[in-house]
């Protein structure tokens, strides 16, 4: 690749800022605007940006598929464990203040972490999915 | 004209006259942009009205994920879309379920309307009043609490507050779509998995002469 | 005190939005694209800076304008490079600029 040195530069200095934007999104949801949903897509983002300028094999040897794939479900396995959980300690499915002190804020915290699980998971299959394509062309 | 609807008025035309020539366009890479170009106006839009969550996300995967996807499936398909034949029941269609909408939406209280039932319905008042700081556990059980305290649960970002607590078997319905959409994906993609021993060629710019990753 | 930031802000935000507006009649009226990059490129990011700048000055908290700081830093990061990034797919994909002494046709290993 005869003059990508820019974009390689660029890419290498701006990536860890975009994967800890996300985690501030994710975690500050609760002050600001942001959530899981921003959160997920800002990550993969990040992800599919080091895919285009280094090459997906460097993207899939960074972020395996197998680990990606699996973090599709669990996810959402995550949340529906939130609700378990305050089900059996007692309250209904999704009850927060089953959770013990604070329960709310803890629970939605989880919540909101099983929901970037899952989306960053699947914005990254699917690219990965579509890029292999391509490349299998 | 106030300046605020000034701005209204230039954000909705542009968004029309996105959208009009995404239709009309038959270069398929000139749409996949202009698509990025009509998120990231409603992005804006959505700012306007005053929903920054919800611009935060349609920015990021209408001009970020969706554009990139879009490339990518245009480099396995022709550049130019194929000539469509005219079809008066198309346009009959189209026209009528558009008038039906807007017939419909002729029903809807005005923005910001005193006697809507989003501001009058006392569910409301509890929504917004839930950022105030919940009340110690031990003292106020027993001093009694009324009954609108109950639901003080403390973050000030009322939207999450909504999505996550109030609402959050929703949340995971839409978990689960997201989950669903995921594996339809890899389902219908998997049999492109094809491992080949050529060198690696990247989703690029440029004419690709050699191809190494780095 | 306020009344003097407030001020101050507007004398930067209106001429970057000047830039701004600029920057856009240069898009249209310019004759090909690597012209056309060029306005876009220059007198957008000097605009947006200037907006930028303006409201850091119109800003309510100190914290605010330290946030609209990252914002500079990461525009000034990633504008000119998605403009750096336009012009090399365009040029080694043969789009030709259109100079002023149009004589001989460009030949390959010259520089650009």
């Amino acid at each position: 690749m005869k003059n990508h040195v820019i974009l390689r530069i660029v890419t290498k200095l701006l990536i860890p800022y975009i994967l800890l934007y996300a985690f501030y999104v994710l975690w500050h949801g609760d002050f600001g605007p942001g959530g899981g949903f921003q959160a997920g897509v800002i990550f993969a983002a990040g992800i599919v940006l080091y895919g285009l300028i280094f090459g997906l094999q460097a993207a899939e040897s960074a972020i395996r598929p197998r680990l990606v794939q699996f973090g599709v479900a669990l996810g959402l396995l995550l949340y529906i464990g939130v609700g378990i959980a305050s089900m059996l300690l007692g309250g209904a499915f999704l009850d927060y203040d089953a959770l013990g002190y604070d329960g709310q804020h803890h629970g939605i915290l989880l919540v909101e972490t099983g929901v970037f699980i899952t989306v960053a998971s699947v914005m990254i299959t699917i690219f990965y999915s579509f890029a292999e394509l391509v490349r299998s062309q | 004209m106030s300046g605020e609807q000034l701005i209204d008025v230039v954000l909705l035309t542009l968004l029309a006259s996105t959208a009009i020539a995404i239709a009309r366009l038959r270069n398929l890479l000139a749409t996949a942009m202009l698509t990025g170009i009509f998120s990231l106006l409603g992005a804006c839009w959505m700012l306007f009205l005053d929903a920054p969550d919800v611009a935060f996300t349609e920015a990021a995967v209408g001009a970020g994920m969706s554009t990139i996807l879009i490339l990518a499936a245009l480099c396995v398909v022709n550049a130019e879309e194929k000539p469509s034949r005219e079809s008066p029941m198309a346009l009959f269609t189209v026209l009528l379920t558009g008038g039906v909408l807007v017939y419909g939406t002729l029903d809807m209280p005005s923005y910001g309307d005193r006697e809507a039932p989003a501001t009058t319905n006392p569910i409301t008042r509890i929504y917004l009043d839930s950022a105030h700081a919940p009340v110690e556990y031990e003292e106020d059980h027993a001093a009694g609490r009324d009954p609108g305290d109950a639901f003080a649960i403390g973050i000030p970002n009322t939207v999450t507050t909504v999505l996550a607590s109030f609402r959050g078997y929703d949340t995971m319905g839409e978990t689960a779509v997201i989950f669903t959409a995921g594996l339809g994906v890899l389902m219908v993609l998997a049999g492109a998995r094809r491992r080949r021993p050529d060198p690696i060629t990247e989703i690029d710019l440029e004419p690709a002469d050699e191809g190494s990753g780095e | 005190m306020d009344g003097v930031r407030e001020v101050l802000g507007w004398l930067f935000i209106v001429p970057g939005a000047v830039f701004c507006v600029i920057g856009g009649i240069g898009l249209l009226r310019f004759p090909e694209f690597y012209s056309r990059m060029h306005a876009a490129g220059i007198t957008d990011t000097l605009g947006a800076a200037l907006v930028l700048i303006g409201l850091m000055f119109q800003s309510a908290d100190w914290t605010v304008a330290v946030k609209l700081v990252v914002i500079l830093f990461f525009l000034y990061m990633t504008s000119p490079t998605a403009a750096h990034a336009l012009i090399h797919a365009a040029y080694t994909s043969g789009h030709e600029p259109l100079l002023a002494d149009d004589g001989a046709p460009r030949q390959k290993g010259d520089t650009p």
